[in-house]
């Protein structure tokens, strides 16, 4: 199942998005415009090319210390938050757990889980992730 | 803020606090990480600017589009290949990825 669909699939997630690197497609399911999906885009790819090259500075300061190359970010806001990984980003309330879930199936596809079988076969089956992890 | 109780979060590597401009104030690091001070340092530095931008892009988001709910901004993590670290106000946490609980790191520096 595709990462934004799966994503929309739980509840309390607003949005999901996916972006270029180079920043000019973008594509996106839930509550925004084809106007917001494109300014979320580049805010996102913004902070993300910015938290990379802070960590390109830390990794200067201390070789090998596990932050590079950086997954992603997050913002957490009073009702509201944005998690980034990769190219996606997603909109999501400030519900009990959500955001555990939502960053596990993130990293998970985009990310460095892989070691864990039951968060990989997840990711590859799709679904709800409380029904299917807890 | 008490370190030592954010150091019994799931997977905490290290617990810090820092000045407005992002100075290192205090910290505590697990034994055996490969974290320093120096590292912490830097880090402060960088949550202190990522949170100033991200307290900007919430306002402007919300005059924008009229969605409401970004602000006042709770925290901002970054998530590296190993480890997150997750910041608010002046104390910030680093956690490591496979053992991270963001939704609990997130409440205990709203506390």
């Amino acid at each position: 199942m595709h990462i934004l669909k799966q994503l929309m699939a739980i509840p309390g997630v607003i949005a999901a998005g996916e972006y270029a690197y180079r920043g000019d497609r973008f594509s996106y399911q839930g509550a925004l415009t084809d106007e917001f999906a494109r300014m979320a885009s580049i805010l996102c790819r913004a902070n993300t090319l910015a938290v990379n090259m802070q960590s390109e500075i830390l990794e200067s300061f201390a070789d090998g210390c596990g932050c590079r190359p950086t997954q992603g970010w997050i913002v957490r806001g009073e009702k509201l938050t944005i998690c980034a990984v990769g190219n996606y980003f997603s909109f999501i309330e400030n519900h009990d757990e959500l955001l555990n879930d939502v960053m596990t199936i993130m990293r998970a596809k985009v990310g460095d889980v892989e070691s864990d079988l039951l968060v990989n076969l997840y990711a590859r089956l799709g679904g709800n992730t409380k029904e299917a992890l807890y | 803020m008490d370190l030592r109780k954010m150091m019994d979060l799931p997977g905490a590597l290290a617990a810090f606090t820092y000045a407005d401009k992002g100075d290192l104030e205090s910290h505590v690091l697990r034994e055996g990480t490969e974290l320093t001070p120096q590292v912490l340092d830097l880090l402060a530095r960088s949550c202190v600017a990522n949170l100033a931008i991200a307290g900007m892009e919430a306002r402007g988001w919300e005059a924008l589009t009229g969605q409401g709910g970004f602000q006042p901004v709770k925290g901002f993590s970054m998530v590296g290949l190993e480890w997150s670290v997750v910041v608010n106000g002046n104390c910030g946490v680093v956690v490591r990825n496979h053992d991270a609980d963001y939704e609990a790191t997130f409440n205990a520096l709203q506390a």
